[in-house]
């Protein structure tokens, strides 16, 4: 049993020296780190297993390039402008009620999806213009929008963790919409308040109204958010009638996609679309990545090891356990970490309510979409609010995130008292 | 630039190699593998003779029927409906090669959901194949993926909804056999395979029917038969007889509230008495250490040891493990008790199997003793 703890050393040695004394980017890293875990666990060069575990995200995959093409079509049609002059113009009096309803707005597409990319990539993206003209700085408004991206991904109606914890003992995805929407509510408005509101009070926006170019809105008026409009449509009816749409996240935003060519400013689509890949791709290949690391995670043993290792701490330290592995283990996989830690963890609270603490557990692991190397959330809100890196981002989101543990917790310790009130 | 043009195409042909290689090596999995036909099987047929919106494709697959002289009841053994759940698989196979009826009809499915049996589950790292030892040579069967191929049956929903329940599962579960029944003929592939099974039930009046299974040890139902209601009297006497040859089995109800699986839905939908056994594979937990077909033959794993001592488990789990002879044998065992106590519930309707190998029997020869060359 000591040589998976010595696998799990040289993997984590390569792609730390691959990573950060080289400088090569993290998906290279992660396939030499994982080539080296492989040839450590005496597995030789197991190619098969190397694409095999790659192929754990092609649907993510598909979901983010697409998302990426359309957001750019967006961005391109001018109605990211034209909604942040809509939206200041609205409501511009009454700021703490803006961000809160920005806030909402940035998690539906997550609670719809159960993705927080998806959040990020549309509504976050729509959200970020709005943020900066009320006076956010750029890592408080990419740290805001990130926390909604994760929000969302929990918030019900779909919330595929909690799916995914829940299927590992046979329990059906029902009873969960008040529990979730205990756990995330009161932490999107408090989000909203924490990273915008010293800001957004301070800001002049009489000033601001003044300077907005309204341009692309007064030419083209609601036209412009018909692609914006035509995706969440599709994604609600994807959802209410799934046995008459059923089109996927992909295909949803290939024809939002399609639509940004007909909304607005007219320009050129395959450019866009190119643009859209080039700034997608570093992701991609770090899903890859990921995707290799796990498959040989599992193939030397260093899944086991990471597991019962978390599962062996004494009962009262078992809340620190689920604390610290449930978001460094979502640093591979956010659903991944619902299914190898969240499972056992769940069963080792088989004295606490299972829909709360399943709910809650679900929140802890969505943390991980803040775990570099993937970190997806994160690094998608800093592309959206234009920020070159996500370093700064991600240390905005610190103590949130300790927040968020923290009433996790207190849902997994006050789970049959919760479950009683309602 | 030129440098980079070059290293551009060095990683392209890298990457084209290892997918040549891993492609190789993928395709292998769709070769199935082949059974010998046992003295008491009567025909081998396909499902598609129940619901023809199966033929040519990948979900249809062999229906062994072994008759007996003597009219009787009838009992249907699916095995590999999780192909990631070798013993259910290999109890069928050995249950087609051994198995001889005197009385009534035994309908084997060994590979419920073919289509799961053609590739594996990204990520969890599992062995293709799993080499069994034979007086004669060797046997080689495929370990495959708990669900059907995405290549058969793509892409999943974010959320699957289960057809006659609208019970609401994470989206991958689409392409789960046990949670699709009773199908529906214009459903998906899965959905459509649940229907074949179902219809077969129904047009062939099977009095019983057991679906052959494992559990990570780590999941509480383990070690366990799970019966519908009605199958609860059945199950009770084959529990106490499994005791008595010291098996420790325990009873679970079939759930209400959990839908699409074969111990509620084809209980609820056709008059069979539905069951499902499972036993307990290291090979597809959380709490495994290396994964390779040693581990899924032998259930020998450090970190099952380490947990059972932490007290994380729901079954027994020692240095010796849980050895592919031991579940088959279980599996087998439940088996042999169903046809007795269904005969003693229904005497007018008897189930006569015999030929099949004991628990003990298996222990002692291992599986191989008893695989027949093809």
């Amino acid at each position: 049993m000591g040589s998976e703890l010595l696998v799990l050393l040289v993997m984590v040695g390569v792609f730390a020296a691959a990573c950060f004394a080289l400088k090569w980017p993290v998906s290279v890293a992660m396939l030499l780190a994982s080539v080296a875990g492989a040839l450590a666990g005496g597995q030789g060069l197991p190619i098969r297993h190397l694409v095999e575990g790659s192929f754990g995200y092609v649907d993510t995959i598909l979901t983010i390039a697409t998302a990426m093409v359309f957001m750019n079509g967006v961005r391109a049609s001018g109605a990211l402008e034209a909604l942040s002059v809509a939206a200041i113009r609205r409501f511009h009096r009454r700021p703490a009620l803006l961000l809160v309803l920005l806030t909402l707005v940035a998690m539906f597409p997550g609670m719809i999806t159960g993705s927080s990319s998806a959040s990020v990539l549309t509504a976050g993206a729509v959200v970020a213009p709005v943020l900066l003209l009320l006076g956010l700085p750029g890592e408080d408004a990419a740290a805001l929008i990130a926390m909604a991206g994760i929000l969302g991904m929990i918030a019900p109606p779909v919330n595929i963790p909690a799916m995914i914890i829940g299927g590992g003992i046979d329990m059906p995805y029902v009873g969960f919409e008040l529990p979730l929407l205990l756990l995330t509510m009161p932490l999107a408005v408090a989000s909203a308040l924490w990273f915008g509101y010293r800001h957004a009070r301070r800001t002049d926006r009489e000033k601001v109204l003044a300077a907005l170019d309204a341009e692309a809105l007064d030419r083209y008026g609601m036209r412009l958010f018909l692609p914006v409009i035509l995706v969440v449509a599709l994604m609600v009816l994807d959802k209410a009638l799934p046995r008459v749409f059923n089109l996927g996240m992909p295909l949803i935003f290939a024809l939002g996609a399609a639509a940004t060519a007909f909304a607005g400013r007219r320009f050129d689509p395959f450019k866009a679309a190119k643009e859209a890949m080039d700034q997608a791709l570093p992701v991609l290949g770090i899903l890859v990545g990921v995707g290799m690391f796990i498959q040989v995670m599992t193939l030397t043993g260093v899944r086991g090891l990471i597991v019962v290792s978390a599962l062996s701490v004494p009962p009262a330290l078992l809340y620190a356990a689920i604390a610290v592995t449930m978001p460094l283990f979502g640093a591979v996989s956010a659903f991944g970490a619902a299914s190898v830690l969240g499972v056992p963890f769940l069963l080792a609270l088989l004295d606490k309510d299972q829909i709360v603490t399943a709910s809650a557990l679900s929140l802890i692991a969505a943390l991980g979409d803040f775990m570099p190397p993937t970190a997806l959330s994160a690094i998608f809100a800093a592309q959206v609010v234009g920020l070159d890196g996500y370093g700064k981002t991600l240390k905005k989101l610190v103590l949130p995130s300790l927040a968020v543990v923290a009433w996790a917790l207190a849902f997994i310790v006050f789970s049959k008292q919760i479950r009683a009130m309602y | 630039m030129k440098r980079r043009y070059a290293t551009a195409i060095l990683f392209l042909a890298l990457a084209l190699a290892a997918g040549a290689v891993a492609g190789a090596s993928f395709l292998s999995m769709r070769e199935p593998e082949p059974i010998a036909r046992g003295p008491g099987v009567s025909e081998i047929r396909k499902l598609s003779d129940w619901f023809p919106g199966l033929a040519g494709g990948p979900g249809d697959t062999e229906v062994y029927v072994l008759r007996g002289e003597a009219p009787g009841g009838s009992m249907l053994v699916l095995g590999g409906t999780h192909p990631n759940e070798p013993a259910g698989f290999l109890a069928a196979v050995l249950l087609v090669e051994n198995a001889r009826v005197s009385s009534g009809a035994l309908y084997v499915i060994p590979r419920a959901n073919a289509s799961a049996f053609t590739h594996n589950d990204p990520q969890e790292a599992a062995p293709q194949r799993l080499h069994i030892r034979t007086p004669w040579g060797e046997r080689v069967f495929r370990y495959g993926s708990r669900a059907t191929n995405p290549l058969h049956q793509w892409p999943d929903p974010d959320v699957y909804i289960h057809a006659s329940s609208g019970q609401r599962l994470s989206g991958n579960e689409t392409r789960n056999l046990n949670r699709g029944y009773p199908g529906r003929p214009d459903g998906k592939l899965t959905e459509r395979v649940c229907y074949g099974i179902t219809q077969l039930i129904r047009k062939e009046a099977v009095g019983i029917a057991i679906d052959l299974h494992e559990a990570s040890p780590e999941y509480p139902v383990n070690m366990a038969v799970v019966a519908h209601p009605r199958a609860m009297p059945v199950a009770s006497q084959v529990v106490m007889g499994l005791e008595m040859e010291d098996i420790a089995m325990r009873l679970e109800p079939s759930p209400v509230n959990l839908r699409g699986l074969t111990h509620r839905e084809l209980g609820d939908h056709t008059e069979t008495l539905a069951v499902l056994m499972e036993s307990p594979n290291a090979s597809q937990g959380r709490l495994r250490g290396r994964t390779d077909e040693a581990l899924a033959l032998t259930g020998k794993d450090g970190w099952y040891v380490k947990a059972q001592k932490l007290g994380r488990l729901f079954v027994p789990y020692g240095e010796k493990g849980h050895p592919i002879e031991e579940r088959v044998g279980r599996h087998l065992a439940g088996i042999a008790e169903f046809a007795a106590a269904f005969t003693r519930e229904y005497p007018d309707r008897p189930l006569g199997i015999e030929g099949m190998p004991s628990f003990e029997e298996l222990g002692e020869g291992g599986l191989g003793a008893f695989l027949r060359r093809p």
